[in-house]
């Protein structure tokens, strides 16, 4: 027999043609417009994507879905080529986004529509941002202009606060990955930050792609730190900013809502010391008055008293005066004494007894007969 | 140094003492207590607005996502 032509079972046949696949097409990208779009048991997805000419089957899981997509939306899908043993031919989605301005918004459309019946836009959900915030998670590229616009304002407006790079691609594949990993570090970090902020320049809607796809939404929304999100375009907003506890037009406006301005406080801080002065003063016043006042009384008081003592001494004086001996002999009495001690009765007395006679100006000694 | 100066509980006293001594309850020793304490707060204040500048570390971690999903 001399054939040299390759005889294969089907089971081998699948085999060799996908590792030579594997080999040749390790991964592709098809550009195309979706087609049969549809999931099963929310978690397998299938669609072709078609073009004038032809059509080409894919299957993947809904992890890789950017957000809800339908039929007539153009694509961009990376996978893997390959041969299923009953199935036949498809593509394995690796990653699937939308291209184009109208399908992109489009997309985003859906997604909006799908995650606001969810709630994830409420009011109620945002909370405040602290003001000023000490340490603030920033996710942005390093390199980018929003950075160092960022960076500026913050500088002229406000100083001390602790600001986190965590430097990331804004654009491209992978981005959502990059702003997702960032924000999952920011929460998980033992020293949290008191705030995060996503921020990046305007750019055509697929450079904002990264912002409005469904896992950044939901990690935006789902972080524990409160989230300012700017991101710099003209009319339509993110779907991450939709979701953050605040948002901001632009970079340096976040800046703006996160920092007081600096100039601004410092005047008011001289107006506070004003005030303060005006304030004592008042208070310094205040008590003057009532010094005085506590010593006008006290003065009254002490008049009062000394009145009445001068009342009592001249009233005791005037007793005195009546008490004095010399008065009494003034009018004619005399006072009788023998050797020093007073006479009050004639029986005190016999013949011959020497008397000292006190009268009121002078004293004379007198024998007894 | 004016960087570990916790700017908010300071502007939160400063206003706590100001309040204080405008409603005219303190006596005089009291009040010119609150007034230095004060004076000296918004001095810390100022010079911390002045002087502090902001620091800008760049995270040393991999932003690579860990895997799909």
């Amino acid at each position: 027999m001399g054939s040299s032509e390759l005889v294969l079972s089907v089971t081998d046949f699948v085999a060799v043609f996908n590792q030579t696949l594997e080999y040749a097409y390790p991964a592709v990208t098809v550009v195309g417009e979706l087609a049969n779009f549809r999931i099963s048991k929310n978690r397998w997805v299938y669609f072709d994507l078609k073009d004038e000419n032809a059509s080409v089957k894919f299957f993947g899981t809904v992890y890789q879905l950017p957000g809800p997509l339908e039929d007539g939306l153009m694509v961009q899908v990376s996978g893997v080529p390959r041969l299923h043993p009953l199935y036949g031919f498809s593509i394995t989605v690796q990653n699937i986004q939308p291209v184009g301005e109208g399908s992109l918004k489009r997309a985003a459309a859906l997604l909006q529509t799908k995650l606001e019946a969810e709630g994830l836009f409420d009011d109620s959900r945002k909370r405040p941002v602290p003001y000023p915030p000490k340490r603030l998670g920033l996710i942005t590229s390093g390199e980018s202009a929003a950075y160092h616009d960022f960076v500026k304002i913050m500088q002229e407006r406000w100083g001390g606060v602790d600001i986190q790079l965590a430097d990331v691609q804004v654009q491209g594949e992978v981005a959502p990955g990059q702003v997702i990993a960032a924000l999952n570090y920011f929460n998980m970090h033992e020293e949290p930050v008191d705030a995060i902020v996503i921020t990046r320049g305007g750019g055509s809607a697929e450079d904002l792609a990264a912002f409005s796809t469904e896992q950044v939404t939901r990690a935006v929304a789902a972080s524990r730190i409160p989230t300012i999100v700017a991101i710099g375009h003209e009319v339509d907003l993110s779907l991450a900013e939709l979701a953050a506890d605040q948002r901001a037009s632009t970079p340096s406006n976040a800046a703006q809502l996160l920092v007081p301005d600096k100039q601004h406080v410092v005047k008011q801080l001289h107006a506070t010391r004003t005030s303060l002065g005006t304030a004592l003063q008042r208070s310094v016043s205040k008590g003057q008055t009532s010094v005085r006042m506590a010593a006008q009384s006290l003065s009254e008081a002490v008049k009062h008293y000394l009145a009445t003592l001068q009342r009592d001494l001249a009233l005791r004086q005037q007793i005195l005066a009546a008490l004095n001996p010399a008065m009494a002999l003034n009018r004619g009495y005399a006072i009788v004494l023998q050797n020093g001690k007073s006479v009050r009765s004639v029986k005190q007395l016999k013949t011959g007894d020497t008397i000292d006679i006190t009268l009121h100006d002078g004293t004379v000694r007198a024998e007894i007969t | 140094m004016t960087k570990n100066i916790d700017y908010k509980a300071l502007s939160a006293e400063l206003d706590d003492v100001l309040e204080k001594l405008q409603s005219g309850d303190l006596d005089v020793d009291e009040a010119v207590k609150a007034y230095e304490r004060s004076m000296e707060i918004s001095k810390q204040l100022e010079t911390y607005l002045q002087e502090a500048e902001n620091k800008v570390i760049k995270v040393k971690a991999s932003w690579e996502a860990k895997g799909k999903q």
